[in-house]
């Protein structure tokens, strides 16, 4: 397995400046994940990958080859689609065994493969099948099969699941990932869904608008510690605070206006970390505890009113306004039938998170 | 009157539609009848009644006619075939190859001479063609023909004029499907591993055979039935089936061998044409049921048995 | 070798492309040159002139041909638009998709099958032939045309928009003349220019059903053909090139091209 390294590319596409200058090492053998809003340059990384688009300039590797100007079909890398692009008119076998037909493969070859794959996907039996007559999940196992079986270095994914209903969704997920586990194949993922890219990648980046990678690391580390406002925000919910920097003694403090002293605490110091400093406090929603009555043994508190509550189910979201004006995002899980307490629209309440459990972003 | 309203707003639908339903029974149908009638009655003159017959059908089956059914048959097949030839690469270009400005400019350059009077298309062959014409009298003064070869009245014009009458009618239904298929199976396919020559053998033929179909039934048809361009053209020389109908019916009056001519000629396109579409279905069907050990497709192969 | 073939096409595709355009407008332009040409019978140019012209406007029996033509082309459009638009509409309560596919085999028959049915039914009722019998027929061939056309827009905006209109608390007459007629009006008028050319260029259900009274411009140009080489059918022809062109040029700004195209 060799692993994928986009050196310096840039491409346009109309006239409009996608990525610039983008470098990009994808892992071997690892479920990599690509994340962004729509219009982003992550299919545009796809393709360039697959070999449907050219860049304008720069490399782009293949282990130690320099790929750049090898044609699409020459490329073992193989793409699912995110429409799945079955061949209408081949059987699902055809479809399947579509690459390995163009090698020219012994027929007996062929057909041993074709098995093996189908059973892998779980589709074995639906050989004689055609792709009209399957269900959308169907399909998309055996767009899965069909770029498989020759065993290609690289596979990308391109928003596969977008079309499928949610219990689909995640039923995918988990065959996608222990699919991958067991092939130890680099898998590219790209998708603009969260919960997706969360659940099934070792590793991510998230792309921003302007066609920058944000921050690359495994989904704990940029869900916990995104390293920029945008990152925190697009994965999941958070809570800005904006506040002053202020250092005695080792410890670290922000002053919010009209809320006072915050005490906070971050893991690494960075640069722009100077006393004085502006900057944003991230707390997630779900970090924060919520409750009609006082309580003990937390570094920080904020006091509110219950402006919004809905109900997800598992959990319980509160939006509370602060005594300066500044809306709060509370998450609750939904631990007890009965609970202790019930908190209502207007209730005042009072709002907890410990130091360690924010980070800190610059202004 | 009130009655009369109050019915046409209530079966409103049925008011609408009757029109060209009627008409259609009226002007297609019921001749149809009429025509089917002629061939198998005859009238005697010594009973003074009428009877019905096989005979007409039976005269034709062993007449000259049946061969010059068969003439105009093969002939059809013919400009098909070459039609078929020329039209592909032509449509394939559009859709594929040309750049936006100029795939507008092609396709309605490719649309004026199909709107173009039959008649008109076919005096310019005429004209061309004739022992004065310029591609005769070209052709003479490089030295490819003698003065005493001619190009007009026979099989050669006859066959120009066809091809260029009914090419477009080819290149516009494959165009339109080559058009619309969708570009993500050329990028599977290339993603995959096919290059262009595969891709087009797999999966851009085998996708556009019903543009492909289409285009057959706007040309073996109608050239069957054709009957100006091997008159202006063949000098009246060669009979086609057109001809001996129009001889038939508008000449010797012979209304009843005249039907019966019609019915056994206009059995053959229909026949062909059923047995092209069953043999195109029939091949998926095949497929379906035996793991084909040819090379994924027989696109290719299906389009070149039917047309020689 | 793979790649050799490849650029081998990539050479030769625009050649056949070539080809098959020079093929079929070489004559049409020769046609046209010619119809200048200032000479009865000669093949080489002896000078412009537009004599022929002249001698066409001056010709009787043309002249009352295209009045003929027109006439049978105009009456048959209206008549094709009228009873096809209708029928379309009427599937609207019908839903069969079935019955609108009858109207194909207008289209599919060699025309001269059609031909002879029309003759032999205003023979079998004792009708004389004229101008009822050549736009009855041509009516049948435009009805193959309409219908198709208009439908294909028709089942886009119905029962989608219809439904929405009826909701928002129109009656259907109101829907109709606010919504459907408008959205349908450009494959109307496509379907009726495309219905017009067909009647004026048609020969085959001219030839056979007009009967010795009514003579169109194909009849006509056709008889003239049969006498030998005569520049005034270039004249004739390069008009009827113009009107086409024209009609041409209407159709494809209505941007109706796609629909028709893919009916073909």
């Amino acid at each position: 397995m060799k692993s994928i390294r986009l050196e310096r590319v840039s491409k346009s596409y109309d006239g409009e400046l996608i990525l610039d200058n983008l470098n990009l090492e994808i892992p071997t053998g690892q479920f990599f994940a690509l994340l962004g809003p729509s219009g982003c340059g992550k299919t545009t990384i796809l393709r360039l990958l697959a070999g449907l688009e050219h860049v304008d300039s720069g490399k782009i590797y293949l282990g130690d080859q320099d790929i750049t100007n090898v044609p699409i079909h020459k490329r073992k890398i193989n793409t699912v689609f995110q429409q799945y692009a079955l061949f209408p008119h081949l059987s699902v076998f055809e479809n399947v065994a579509y690459s390995l037909r163009i090698k020219r493969m012994s027929d007996d070859l062929i057909k041993a493969k074709v098995s093996e794959l189908l059973k892998m996907v779980r589709l074995s039996g639906f050989e004689s099948k055609m792709p009209r007559s399957l269900s959308g999940g169907q399909q998309q196992r055996v767009a899965l099969a069909r770029a498989l079986i020759s065993e290609p270095e690289v596979l990308l994914l391109d928003e596969p699941l977008a079309a499928l209903d949610l219990k689909l969704k995640e039923e995918m997920l988990l065959e996608l990932s222990q699919l991958q586990d067991k092939l130890k194949m680099t898998f590219v993922y790209v998708t603009h869904d969260q919960f997706e890219a969360l659940t099934v990648s070792e590793r991510m980046a998230i792309m921003n608008v302007q066609g920058d990678i944000e921050q690359l690391g495994t989904p704990k580390a940029i869900y916990e510690f995104p390293v920029s406002r945008f990152v925190a925000n697009f994965v999941g919910n958070t809570n800005f605070i904006e506040g002053k920097l202020q250092i005695s003694s080792g410890k670290y403090s922000v002053e919010v206006d009209g809320l006072g002293l915050f005490s906070v605490y971050t893991p690494v110091e960075k640069l722009w970390m100077i006393p004085g400093c502006r900057l944003y406090v991230s707390v997630r929603p779900e970090k924060i505890f919520i409750s009609k009555s006082p309580k003990e043994g937390f570094s920080n508190h904020m006091a509110g009113k219950v402006i919004d509550i809905i109900y997800y189910g598992r959990s319980t979201q509160y939006r509370v306004k602060l005594r300066n004006g500044l809306y709060v995002l509370v998450f609750e899980q939904n631990e007890e039938h009965f609970p202790q307490e019930n908190i209502d629209y207007d209730d005042e309440v009072h709002l907890y998170f410990q130091k360690e459990n924010v980070v800190l972003l610059e202004h | 009157m009130k009655m009369l309203t109050r019915l046409i707003t209530d079966e409103l639908p049925f008011f609408l539609a009757c029109p060209a339903l009627l008409w259609q029974v009226v002007f297609l149908y019921i001749p149809f009848f009429v025509l089917a009638i002629y061939s198998i009655c005859d009238y005697s003159a010594v009973t003074g009644t009428y009877f019905l017959t096989g005979s007409y059908y039976s005269d034709i089956i062993h007449s000259l006619c049946f061969k010059i059914i068969l003439r105009s048959f093969f002939v059809a097949i013919l400009i098909a075939a070459i039609c078929f030839i020329i039209a592909y690469p032509v449509a394939y270009y559009l859709a594929v190859k040309s750049g936006r400005r100029y795939k507008t400019l092609l396709l309605f350059t490719l649309i004026l001479p199909s709107w173009t009077n039959l008649i008109v298309q076919t005096y310019a062959w005429f004209f061309l063609l004739g022992k004065n014409g310029m591609i005769s009298v070209l052709l003479q003064r490089i030295g490819l023909i003698s003065p005493s070869f001619h190009l007009l009245n026979n099989y050669f014009s006859i066959i120009v004029g066809m091809v260029s009458c009914y090419l477009p009618f080819m290149i516009l239904p494959i165009y339109a499907v080559l058009e619309k298929m969708d570009k993500q199976y050329l990028e599977a396919s290339a993603d995959l591993g096919a290059d262009r020559f595969e891709t087009f053998r797999r999966i851009v033929f085998p996708l556009s055979l019903p543009g492909v179909y289409a285009g057959l039934l706007l040309v073996f048809i109608p050239s069957f039935g054709e009957f100006a361009i091997p008159s202006l053209l063949g000098g009246s020389k060669y009979a086609f089936w057109g001809s001996v109908i129009v001889d038939k019916f508008l000449k010797s009056r012979d209304w009843r061998s005249g039907a019966a001519l019609a019915f056994i000629g206009v059995m053959f396109p229909i026949m062909v044409m059923g047995l092209t579409y069953v043999l195109l279905r029939g091949k998926k069907i095949v497929q379906r049921y035996r793991q084909s050990h040819h090379d994924g497709l027989n696109g290719n192969g299906s389009a070149k048995e039917f047309w020689g | 070798m793979v790649d050799n073939r490849q650029y081998f096409w990539r050479f030769l595709n625009p050649i056949v492309v070539a080809i098959a355009y020079l093929f079929l407008y070489m004559p049409i332009i020769v046609l046209v040159l010619f119809s200048f040409n200032d000479a009865a019978f000669s093949v080489s140019w002896v000078g412009f002139s537009l004599r022929w012209y002249k001698k066409l406007i001056n010709s009787p029996e043309i002249i009352s041909a295209l009045e003929t033509s027109l006439i049978v082309a105009i009456v048959t459009t209206f008549l094709s638009l009228l009873v096809g638009t209708f029928f379309v509409v009427a599937s609207r309560w019908w839903r069969t998709s079935m019955l609108g596919n009858i109207f194909y085999t207008n289209i599919l028959l060699p025309e001269i099958v059609l031909a002879i049915g029309i003759l032999s039914i205003f023979n079998f009722f004792n009708i004389p032939l004229g101008y009822g019998s050549v736009i009855a027929g041509h009516t049948l061939l435009g009805l193959g045309f309409v219908v198709p056309i208009v439908k294909a827009r028709f089942v886009e905006l119905d029962p989608i928009l219809t439904e929405a209109s009826l909701d928002l608390g129109a009656t259907y007459l109101q829907t109709f003349r606010k919504v459907v007629l408008p959205l349908l009006m450009p494959s109307i008028i496509a379907s009726g220019l495309l219905v017009f050319t067909l009647s004026m260029d048609d020969f085959l259900i001219s030839f056979f059903c007009s009967g010795p009274t009514v003579q169109t411009l194909s009849v006509y140009v056709y008889s003239m053909i049969k006498t030998g080489v005569d520049p005034m059918i270039n004249a004739v022809s390069t008009c009827f090139l113009v009107i086409s062109s024209i009609l041409v040029l209407v159709l494809c700004s209505l941007k109706v091209v796609d629909h028709v195209i893919s009916y073909e």
